[in-house]
Formats: structure tokens, sequence, C-alpha cells
């Protein structure tokens, strides 16, 4: 069986800089896999990476066993692959509707929007798909949300546009405690439907609590790549910490 | 009598209203919002308050003090309908890219160039159904160049299009001399832009289309959609795949157009140009676009808003020149409003309130 996302010996240098060598990984159907590392360690560009705004200097990627070559975000995103930054993802002078159906609006033959579809669609996503607490319309402006709020909008948003592999980066390191728990129930929610999750963090215990699987990178590449039956916390801790 | 007995039925149906929208109130927090927060809370509406409390006061001005507050005599009131569009259509096309998170300095200008080249034309024979989308297509190309100039060196629109201020200015006295320029079109063409239907001035019914399309434009439409993603947060509207270049080049595009338009219908409305009439016309349509709410970072605002900006500042004008108020105190006045709605904008952006 092949894997929905592999890496295959990719290498990247920024100049005389090398910031990725030789790494090698894969994201399997439905599973949750935990990129962890030190700052510095290449988690950024690997992100980068999958979600087409860098090319490897050198190696492929493969998507369903094909090798392919992602040139921009969109090719990415035409993969299944949705990459949630933290600050990037939404603007804040939009409504939560316009958000989510931002450059992808549901328009007439003239382009113009149709607007109590895509309300109704984003009302129906907002309390089936995500449950967030506290947001009662979806007419209310990002910029009124909190910050785990917004991540549930940019979740959701990629809920609807069946993606099948979500890249959260950092997704947890500006939440309240209550968010990220939040947070990680929806990964779980989303693996039982079959989407697999890819969480970058150097918060070893919330990727504990989530992930099937761990990578920990280490100087630009792989150093340990391990099921979570097969491992404890500390051991990752000490992966991450020591290499 | 049967007729006397209506009075008390009427009482009973009042009565029994507010029982009803009292009890209905508590469902729902907006409902229990006084309709004024409502409004504060709509885009423009605190602008919009603030426009009929000034319409309220001069129109009760005007019936107290008929002879001495000719607000509504029919002459004000047209020379009222007369200045409004000039300066609606450059503060149409300036807050599109405002919206889009850039500046034009040189609409001003191009608003005379295009009037100028316009006139030319018709001075040398050329029909004014020509010569007007000829002017309009040099007002959409300098655009145009204004855009790509700001996008391909990634600089700030602001010193680019400075630079257009300048460089079209002298443009216009290098193509024509410090002379006026007669326009003197077909009679169709000037009853189409500045006669009268049903007593309503042909610009204003103009600049009400405008206002219109652009509204369905900008709010309805998936282009506006884009243009409010490029202004607010131009690295998410990336991300998600839409081209922001292709958004600002065609907003920098419609400002240059609409500032061609702007020239047609003044000259249409004088029957010349002025090789000095747009100077510090680009400041009042910005002026106008941050009184109607827009932020001067990008993103926010209503076409409404700044519609309801140009409407003030030709009211405040229009009383103080009713009041005779010497002419300073009309540039003291738009300043001060200025400098308020723009502490205003700021207040509201940071509550994350629009």
């Amino acid at each position: 069986m092949s894997n929905l996302l592999e890496l295959h010996n990719i290498s990247k240098s920024f100049g005389a800089l090398t910031a990725l060598r030789n790494l090698s990984f894969h994201i399997g159907e439905g599973e949750v896999v935990g990129l962890l590392g030190d700052n510095g360690a290449g988690k950024s560009t690997t992100v980068n990476l999958i979600s087409g705004i860098h090319k490897p200097t050198d190696g492929y990627l493969s998507v369903d066993g094909r090798k392919t070559l992602f040139t921009c975000r969109s090719d990415s995103a035409d993969a299944g692959i949705e990459t949630i930054y933290q600050h990037t993802a939404l603007v804040d002078s939009l409504s939560i509707t316009r958000n989510i159906f931002m450059g992808r609006e549901l328009t007439d033959r003239f382009g113009f929007l149709r607007q109590a579809e895509m309300r109704e669609i984003a009302m129906e996503v907002l309390q089936n798909a995500v449950h967030i607490s506290g947001i009662d319309s979806p007419d209310t402006l990002v910029g009124n949300l909190s910050g785990g709020q917004k991540q549930a909008v940019a979740i959701a948003r990629a809920v609807y546009f069946k993606k099948r592999v979500l890249l959260l980066d950092e997704p947890t390191s500006a939440l309240s405690v209550r968010e990220t728990e939040a947070l990680l129930n929806q990964v779980l929610k989303l693996k039982a439907e079959n989407v697999s999750s890819v969480l970058v963090t150097h918060n070893i215990y919330h990727a504990y609590q989530v992930c099937d699987r761990f990578v920990i990178m280490s100087h630009g590449t792989k150093v340990f790549d391990v099921a979570k039956a097969d491992t404890t916390i500390n051991q990752l801790t000490d992966y991450v910490v020591l290499t | 009598m049967p007729g006397r007995f209506l009075p008390p039925k009427k009482i009973e149906c009042q009565t029994v209203t507010p029982i009803l929208a009292d009890s209905a109130a508590p469902r729902s927090r907006t409902q229990r919002q006084s309709i004024l927060k409502q409004i504060m809370g709509m885009p423009a509406g605190a602008i919009f308050l603030v426009f009929m409390a000034l319409q309220i006061v001069c129109i009760a001005g005007a019936l107290l003090y008929p002879n001495e507050f000719r607000y509504l005599s029919p002459q004000n009131l047209t020379i009222l309908m007369k200045a409004v569009p000039v300066l609606g259509c450059l503060a149409l096309g300036a807050g599109v890219l405002m919206i889009a998170g850039e500046f034009d300095l040189s609409i001003g200008s191009v608003y005379t160039f295009t009037a100028v080249l316009m006139a030319s034309l018709v001075g040398a024979g050329v029909s004014a159904f020509v010569a007007a989308p000829l002017g309009i297509l040099a007002g959409v190309l300098i655009g145009l160049l204004n855009g790509q100039i700001t996008i391909r060196f990634g600089l700030p629109s602001f010193i680019v299009t400075l630079g257009g201020l300048l460089f079209w200015r002298g443009a216009v006295l290098l193509y024509n001399g410090a002379v006026q320029v007669r326009f003197d079109p077909e009679p169709v063409f000037t009853s189409l832009f500045s006669g009268t239907l049903l007593g309503i001035n042909a610009a204003f019914i103009w600049i009400v289309l405008f206002v219109v399309g652009f509204h369905f434009l900008l709010h309805r439409h998936r282009f506006g959609n884009h243009v409010f993603a490029t202004g607010g947060n131009r690295g998410a509207a990336e991300a998600i795949g839409i081209n922001t270049n292709r958004v600002k080049l065609i907003a920098f595009a419609i400002a240059g157009g609409m500032a061609a338009v702007a020239g047609i219908l003044a000259t249409a409305r004088v029957g010349s140009v002025q090789p000095g009439q747009g100077a510090g016309l680009e400041l009042q349509a910005i002026a106008a676009c941050v009184i109607g709410g827009l932020s001067l970072r990008g993103g926010r605002g209503s076409i409404i808003g700044i519609f309801l900006g140009v409407l003030l500042i030709h009211t405040i004008t229009d009383v103080l020149l009713l009041l005779r108020a010497p002419g300073f105190y009309l540039d003291m006045f738009i300043a001060t409003l200025i400098v308020l709605a723009a502490i205003f904008n700021h207040l509201i952006e940071r509550r994350g309130v629009a």
C-alpha cells in the first residue's frame, strides 16, 4: 500500500546554508504525525516544502506513490494538502463566511457572490464540522475571534474543501489550555474521518496526546521516527533535547 | 357615532405591541441592542449618523430662517448636485485602491491630463463620444503604469504616485501650455453628462449609478472579496491562491479610469479645462475615504462610506459658504473632520469592531 505523502531523500540549500539534508519520511492515510524538533531543526523549511513554497534542491515528494513536484501553493492545495499557519491564514477585516470561501467563492456566471448559500454552508460547517464555542454567527468578523477560534475557522475551511492532509504549524503556541484541548480533539475527530494531520511543534506533550507517530528532526535531518506504542514521552524529550 | 369609538381601539393596539417587543427582546443579543448601536455597528454606520444629524440641523435651520440660510433653495441644491460627482468619482477610484492597500496621489493630475487630452481631441474635430473613451483609456493606462512600477520594484505606492502627480501635472503644461482648453462637444454629449433629468442633474445620476455599480463590484462580487483580502492580509490572500498583484493592478487601473471619468464630468459641466484645476483634489478624495471609514492600512471600508464622506465634505463646504464664512474656514473644518474621523476609525480598529 502506498502512503498518502512521502518525502524521498530531500535536501534543501539556501546558497551556502543547508537547511535540510537527506530527509525522508511519510504520512499515511488517516495518520497523525508529530513533526518535532528544536528551533532551527528545519521544521519550517519542511512545512514550506510540503506546501509548495520551496522547491527541493535534491530528492522528491510523492503523493499516493506518484512522484510530484509542487511549484507553488496551489499545487499542494490541489493535491489535498492544507497548511494552517498561525498568523497568516485569515483576513481579520472579513467575516467568517468570507474567510472560509476566500479565493474559492461560490459565484454565479458573472462572478457575483451567492451570499445566502455561502452563509448557510459556513453556518453548517461551524456547527457540525468544528465545534467552536462562542461563535454565534458566520457574519462575525474574524478579527473579533480568539486565537483558538481563528484556528478553528481555518480548520473548518480545510474540512469543507475536503483536504486530505492538514499541516498545522505551531498550532498550540498561542492558544489557551481549553482551546488547545479543543484543537487536539478536532485533530482526532478529523482522523476518524480519515483526514491526516501533521502537527509541527516543539511542545512534545501536546503532540504525545494525539499523534500516532513521531518524526524528530535535528540539524536539517531526521534523527528518530517511531510509533507511539514503541516510545515514551521521556525518550522523545531526550531525542529532541540531546541530538 | 361609530367613529368616536375608534381612538380607544387604537390605544389598545399600541399597548399590546410594546409587551410583545419586550418579551421577544431577551432571545437574542442583537435585538436587545438599541437601534443606535445597531447602526453604529454597521459599516459606515457612524458616518451615516453624523451625516443625518448634519442634514437635520441644516434642514431645520433652513426651515426656521428661509431667507438667511438658503440651504433648501433649488439653486443651492443644484449647486450641491453639480459639485458632488467630480469628487465622488475620484474618491470611488481612490477608495477601491485604498481598500486593496495602496494609494494613488496622482489622480488629481491624471484628472486634468485626461480632460485636456479629451478637450483638445474634440477641438481637433474628433467626436466627443470617441474622445471621452480615449480619455478613460488614458487614465486606465496611467493607473496600470503606476501599478506596474509599484509592484515590479516593490516600492511604496505613495512615492510612485507622488512622482505621477508631478509628472502628469508637468505633462499637461508640456502638451497644452498654461492656457485653458475650450470644450465644444455635440449637444447630445453635453446633455448626457450635464443636462437634467426630472429636475436632477445628469452628473449626479451618473455618480449614483457609479456608487451602485461599485457597491455591487466590491461587496457582492468575487473581485471585491479579493480586494478586501489583498488589503486586509496579503499573506493570507496569497496563501489561499489569490493573485494579489493582479488585484492591485486592477485597482490601480480603476483609480486611473475613475479620475478620467471625473475629468469628463467636470469638463462637460464647465465647457472648458483649466490646466491647474486638479491640484489638491487627490487629497480631498483620500480625505473623503478616510471620513467614510476606510483604513489607511487597507482591508476596511465600504462604498457607501466613501460616498457619504464625499457628501459630508460638500455639505460642510456648502453650509460654510451659505453662512458666508471666509474661505480658510473650509480648509480648517475639513482638516478637523479628517483628523477626528481618523481617530475614530483607529479606535474602532483597535476594538476589532468595524
